[in-house]
């Protein structure tokens, strides 16, 4: 035998083209463990074995802890991604090409009010129609349901009301599209339309008819969702700031912009169970939902989850077109199919949420920070959605990286007559951060010091605590910062270009997973699990829940294991599409997948080669820790010619038991404070991250052109560089979006005008800038092999970037985003009215002279940087929590030895007085205080 | 979205559309013409005036010449702006249209015949639905205006094409034909100023083709857009400027998404004397576009002045 499997006839023995590439249908490597044509296994790579255990690779972070399960096989190698082959040619199966026999098309009834009493809806009429299948309306599922256990105020169909256009009335089933549109035409429904609310500072009045009833918990008759206040820190230390910046901010409300609509087909199998085909990020909550409003146990649902066309947060909610097309599905005894327009796509939205963030910031004599006062109000629409966390992680994921003197957060998420905002990329954190690192920037222009050197002598070092509680493990910051500002050639650069062309920095952090499960409490059931099967034949397959949303899950899990069993990456099958084979996973959301569900991943791993380890040890003699695991043969370390194939010990450790198999599980560790709302932000490891972004600016039109792009982040350990460096990329064009032209915009009316992707202005290639991607590998402890989170962090610093690189070439700071040119011009001509100035080509630049602060802070920051080298190799490993820098003693708890020093999650009634805007939904009380709330 | 149900007659002579269109208007059945339909299209998608027949001048031979002073209607964009047959502003101003994909089907005929756009029309059928429709495609509801409400029954509804102001600025002319026989008229005359009827254009009348005069050659000029995005996007703002090489006298200047109209600026060349400065300002007090594109109103009439200065450099 030659060539390997040949898995189509004819072709001669050669495996490869003459271009080096794999003939289509032939495996590259030979048969398993059986020797063929290249009897010799290919060599350990030492390159990707670390050298605590004997190999090449630098660890300049340390040793890590699955550091003796690696092979060398495929971790930080650049993997093409396993679905890529499925993907380019067209084979990848979306929502929209499941094609069941006899299926039929669903539609959906909306709202064309913004606000409306559904007084009656009669579907008589297109009953009647021909062809017409099924017709639900909200009586056929009253039981509501909603992504966060907390806030299920969502119905598969208006029960009650409908909250705005667009909003779910009925729904019909047909044969054919066309049918289907007429049966939604033929639907009368009766409204009694209701004052509706569009600005969001509406939202904190008190209304006759709010958008929801929260109860007892509800907030006066206002439309406020959810209110948030945190203090941290000694107030005292933002007296007399040496500087300070206070910043008013607008952020539009941006979508997801995913190329795959919505779509979902449902089908009740012949035993009653339902089988839903869905592009879902959490097929897990998809699950909860339907189980919920169906009215039928979990049991009795098969939810299947497609390859999904882009999710991005927008596909994590369960959604009332999920429940409408199983209903009608039910009622037809048909397979249900719905795919939506891209206008459904904007309506059901969940995209980042419009905001108005005031913030106040202030630094003391030694540049050392002693405050950050944040106050934000985000304007959620319609539902709740994912927006109780929103409205936390606005404010309490600005606590880091930098060591700060006090925070000061007010938050408020109120309901307006939109649709619903919720998770996107960087979830809650993206427009504060934004905020924030601006606000550093003015700061260092006030201190006349490099906002480089600022940030880098205020950094939280790795293993500390931040303000508000969260434990930092792993921390790349520093590296990120010095790496762009070299790669940029910064020093030679900021605030010395003509008027014009600008360079800014802007940094990022975020979390990597949630520290959390939603549903259950995480000392008792894992985040993730995983389970290995190996049967005969030696291919590994893999089960998980993980959802491969394009950000390459199922290749990380498929790296891992392929790593810890050292055998080719082909042979591991990853099975993660259904809720029946696959054990539960949380879904793809708050950058948790690749950090959990791998970890669970190598723990199955382990113990499948365990077993596999001990056969040979039975059949050679030595013990496992004398053998190596390599290519797909098992040998005695000191003489490679003692050995078998791992076939052959596959086999001998198959005896009796038949197929091997594993479960592999992650718990994240216990964690975070006991205030209110202190789950909020907490994550097993956090990401960093800093960009630095040049611009030109057309000072006449105001147009924005970014054209390069140095991007440092901090994963933790790069499984797949390639990978990392796709989401890099795809992150900066993201946000390239939010800063520059994205925008959700409300007319006039209220209606959204530009539900469509040609007045949505997501960037093309030709707004791309030049994207030098830099990874960094803090190898964080308790990452798989050190890796953290790379989906949603680095979208962050690419907006202050580019804020901060416009200040630097016309020195005109905006602080409404986007960026488009007619509010940048405005700005322009406002200066030049201000300024006296005629010709925009006299704009004053900003220009930095340097104060004897400066070298204060380089000494401070390089310090801090040999301080950070020791705790990163815990050659260090006293305690640090936020305070040690302004002098506190880390091991005696901040309150007993500052005065002054508080932690508290409620306003004082002096504080009531000075709110911000959000803040003053504070002054209301609650229902049960006022003893109302039926 | 779902394509409407039409039928489509394919002629392959003009004289055949001709008769097509003549025997269609005669029992009383409307049409509309499709070219490219990069335009027509994704209108009908939206359900926006949609009509039971549609003609197509796909298969017709002969009218998609590209030379100096001769271009067909059914030449394609992309053929306009690489080719290297065309006049150089004409192939610049092609060039700058939508995308390389929409370029390669988009026709001169269509481009120049553009539908005018407004956000509260080009939206789908539930979208225009919620604001009870607008007067442009009432549905037969008798909707009012939704830019400027209670206004007369004027459409505001902005032209966006990029070629027309270009061809504009050279003197093109344009042939029509129809049933009732062929005439020509010059491109500045072509366009109607209500947003609804657009152009001259008489039922069952199509654009055959446009010429440009004999030295056309020896004109030299640039077009400005403004746009958010480098691909895709519609004119925010467009401004063409040509001369006859070595004359700066001749300069004229045309404009073109800020009205319901593409519009050459004779007058106000006429009273600048030559200054470039007062050409713009000129041009910016007698321009008044509306709240019904991407970018507000005030900007786009101010950065006519930035275009049209950038279009006169030489």
């Amino acid at each position: 035998m030659s060539g390997g499997y040949k898995q189509q006839p004819g072709g001669g023995g050669n495996e490869t083209r003459k271009d080096g590439k794999r003939v289509a249908g032939k495996q590259s490597f030979s048969p398993p463990g059986s020797g063929g044509s290249k009897p010799e296994m290919s060599p350990r790579d030492l390159d990707f074995i670390p050298e605590t255990v004997g190999g090449k690779e630098k660890q300049p972070a340390g040793s890590h802890i699955h550091d003796r399960a690696r092979t060398g096989t495929t971790v930080g190698k650049r993997t093409t991604l396993v679905d890529a082959n499925a993907k380019v040619t067209g084979q990848a199966w979306y929502g929209d090409d499941v094609r069941l026999p006899n299926a039929i098309i669903g539609r959906i009834v909306r709202s064309p009010h913004h606000y409306a009493k559904v007084k009656s809806v009669d579907t008589s009429k297109a009953e009647k129609l021909p062809g017409v299948l099924a017709v639900a309306t909200g009586d056929d599922a009253p039981n509501s349901f909603g992504v966060l256990p907390v806030t299920k105020d969502e119905h598969a169909m208006a029960v009650e009301k409908v909250r705005h256009v667009g909003d779910l009335v009925a729904c019909v089933a047909a044969i054919d599209e066309a049918t289907a549109r007429e049966a939604v035409s033929l639907i009368e429904v009766e409204y009694e339309v209701l004052d509706s609310i569009h600005d969001m500072k509406k939202g904190l009045e008190d209304v006759d008819e709010p958008i929801h009833w929260r109860g007892k918990y509800h907030v006066g008759t206002t439309n406020v969702q959810k209110r948030v206040f945190q203090e941290f820190g000694d107030r005292s230390m933002v007296e007399n700031p040496n500087a300070s910046y206070h910043g008013k901010w607008k952020f539009m409300g941006v979508n997801h912009g995913f190329t795959e609509p919505h779509a979902v087909v449902a089908h009740w199998d012949s035993n009653g169970r339902l089988q839903l085909y869905t592009p879902q990020q959490v097929p897990h909550y998809a699950h909860r939902a339907l189980a919920t409003v169906l009215d039928v146990p979990m049991h009795q649902v098969n939810v299947i989850r497609t390859f999904v066309g882009g999710g991005f947060g927008g596909k994590s909610d369960p959604f009332p077109h999920e429940m409408c097309a199983a209903i009608l599905s039910r009622k037809s005894g048909r397979p249900v199919r719905i795919t939506f327009d891209r206008e459904e796509v904007f309506w059901v939205n969940r995209g980042r949420h419009p905001s108005h963030i005031e913030v106040q910031m202030y630094a003391d004599e030694e540049a050392r920070i002693s405050g950050f006062d944040i106050d934000a109000l985000i304007d959620g629409g319609g539902f709740a959605s994912f927006g109780h966390v929103t409205s936390y992680y606005n404010g309490v994921l600005a606590t880091a990286p930098y060591e700060l003197g006090s925070f000061h957060y007010t938050g408020a998420r109120v309901w307006t007559n939109k649709p619903a905002s919720g998770a996107m990329r960087g979830h809650g954190a993206v427009n504060t951060r934004c905020a924030v690192e601006v606000g550093l920037d003015d700061m260092s222009e006030q201190l006349q010091v490099d906002p480089i050197d600022l940030r880098l002598a205020n950094l939280l070092p790795p293993h500390s605590r931040t303000i508000s509680g969260f434990r930092i493990t792993s921390n790349g910051m520093r590296q990120a910062l010095q790496r762009v500002r070299e790669g940029s050639d910064w020093d030679n650069k900021f605030r010395k270009l003509p008027l014009g062309k600008g360079i800014g920095i802007g940094c990022g952090f975020f979390i990597s997973g949630s520290g959390l499960p939603i549903h259950w409490d995480p000392n008792k059931f894992p985040h993730a699990t995983v389970h290995i099967q190996i049967d005969m034949d030696g291919g590994v397959t893999v089960h998980t829940g993980a959802a491969d949303i394009g950000q390459g899950s199922t290749t990380a899990v498929a790296q891992v294991v392929a790593e810890v069993l050292a055998l080719p990456i082909e042979m591991i099958h990853v099975r993660s599409h259904e809720s029946d084979t696959s054990p539960v996973d949380l879904g793809s959301y708050s950058s948790r997948v690749t950090f959990m569900n791998a970890n669970a991943a190598i723990r199955a791993a382990l113990e499948i080669k365990e077993k596999i380890l001990n056969a040979a040890w039975d059949a050679l003699g030595y013990h496992p820790d004398t053998l190596v695991l390599n290519d797909r043969r098992i040998y005695y370390k000191h003489d490679p010619a003692i050995g078998m194939s791992y076939l052959q010990a596959l086999h001998k450790a198959q005896e009796d038991k038949g197929a091997l198999i594993a479960s592999g599980a992650y718990r994240s560790p216990p964690m975070g404070g006991v205030h209110k709302g202190a789950a909020a932000g907490l994550a097993p490891a956090y990401s960093f991250s800093a960009y630095v972004a040049e611009v030109d600016v057309d000072i006449e039109t105001g147009l924005i052109k970014c054209t390069d792009v140095w991007a440092a982040h901090d994963c933790g350990k790069a499984l797949n560089p390639m990978a990392v460096e796709g989401q890099i990329i795809g992150s900066c064009h993201m946000g390239l979006g939010q800063v520059l032209s994205e925008q959700m915009v409300y007319g006039r009316t209220g209606h959204l005008q530009n539900p469509n992707l040609l007045e949505y202005k997501i960037p093309s290639v030709h707004e791309m800038p030049n994207v030098t991607p830099i990874i960094i590998e803090s190898c964080d402890p308790e990452g798989p092999f050190g890796a953290k989170e790379a989906g949603e962090g680095p979208l962050l610093p690419i907006l202050p970037a580019v804020v901060n690189a416009v200040y630097d070439a016309i020195g005109i700071r905006v602080n409404d985003l986007p960026l488009t040119p007619d509010k940048v011009w405005a700005a322009i001509a406002k200066k030049m009215k201000l300024e006296g100035i005629d010709d925009p080509a006299d704009l004053p630049v900003p220009r930095l002279d340097f104060s004897e602060l400066q070298s204060k802070l380089v000494a401070r920051a390089a310090e801090h940087e040999t301080r950070d080298k020791r705790r990163q190799k815990s050659e260090d490993t006293d305690a640090y929590v936020n305070g040690v820098l302004f002098g506190f003693d880390p091991n005696v708890p901040l309150e007993d030895q500052v005065e002054g020093w508080m932690s508290s999650d409620k306003p004082t009634p002096e504080q009531l007085a000075e709110l911000g805007l959000a803040g003053t939904a504070w002054l209301k009380e609650e229902q049960r205080n006022m003893g109302g709330g039926n | 979205m779902l394509m409407p149900p039409f039928e489509l007659h394919r002629p392959s002579t003009v004289e055949e559309a001709c008769a097509m269109a003549a025997s269609l208007i005669e029992s009383g059945q409307e049409f509309d013409w499709i070219a490219g339909g990069t335009d027509l299209i994704p209108n009908y998608k939206w359900h926006i005036n949609t009509k039971p027949h549609v003609i197509s001048l796909a298969r017709i031979e002969g009218v998609s010449t590209i030379s100096m002073n001769e271009i067909g209607c059914m030449a394609r964009l992309h053929d306009i702006a690489e080719g290297g047959n065309a006049h150089p502003l004409i192939s610049e101003a092609a060039s700058k249209v939508a995308s390389s994909l929409i370029r390669r089907h988009a026709t001169l005929g269509g481009n120049l015949c553009l539908d005018t756009r407004c956000f509260w029309y080009n939206q789908a059928e539930e979208w225009r639905s919620s604001i009870d429709w607008c007067h442009k495609c009432d549905c037969g509801t008798g909707s009012d205006c939704r830019v400027i409400p209670n206004q007369n029954t004027l459409c505001v509804a902005t032209y966006q094409g990029d070629l027309a102001p270009n061809l504009m600025v050279l003197n093109a002319t344009v042939h029509l034909i129809g049933p009732k026989g062929a005439r020509s008229v010059l491109l500045h005359d072509f366009y109607q100023l209500d947003g609804m009827t657009r152009n001259i254009l008489e039922p069952g009348e199509f654009m055959l083709k446009i010429t440009l005069p004999d030295d056309v050659a020896d004109w030299t000029g640039s077009y400005r857009k403004l746009r958010v995005r480098e691909s895709w996007d519609f004119p925010e703002a467009g401004a063409a400027a040509a001369w006859k090489k070595g004359d700066r006298g001749t300069l004229r200047v045309a404009t073109t998404a800020l009205e319901s109209i593409p519009r050459r600026h004779d007058e106000e060349v006429a009273s600048a004397n030559g200054d470039v400065k007062a050409i713009c300002d000129a041009i910016y007090k007698s321009t008044k576009p509306v709240n019904n594109t991407a970018l507000p109103p005030r900007y786009r009439r101010n950065m006519i002045k930035v275009l049209v200065k950038r279009a006169c450099e030489e």
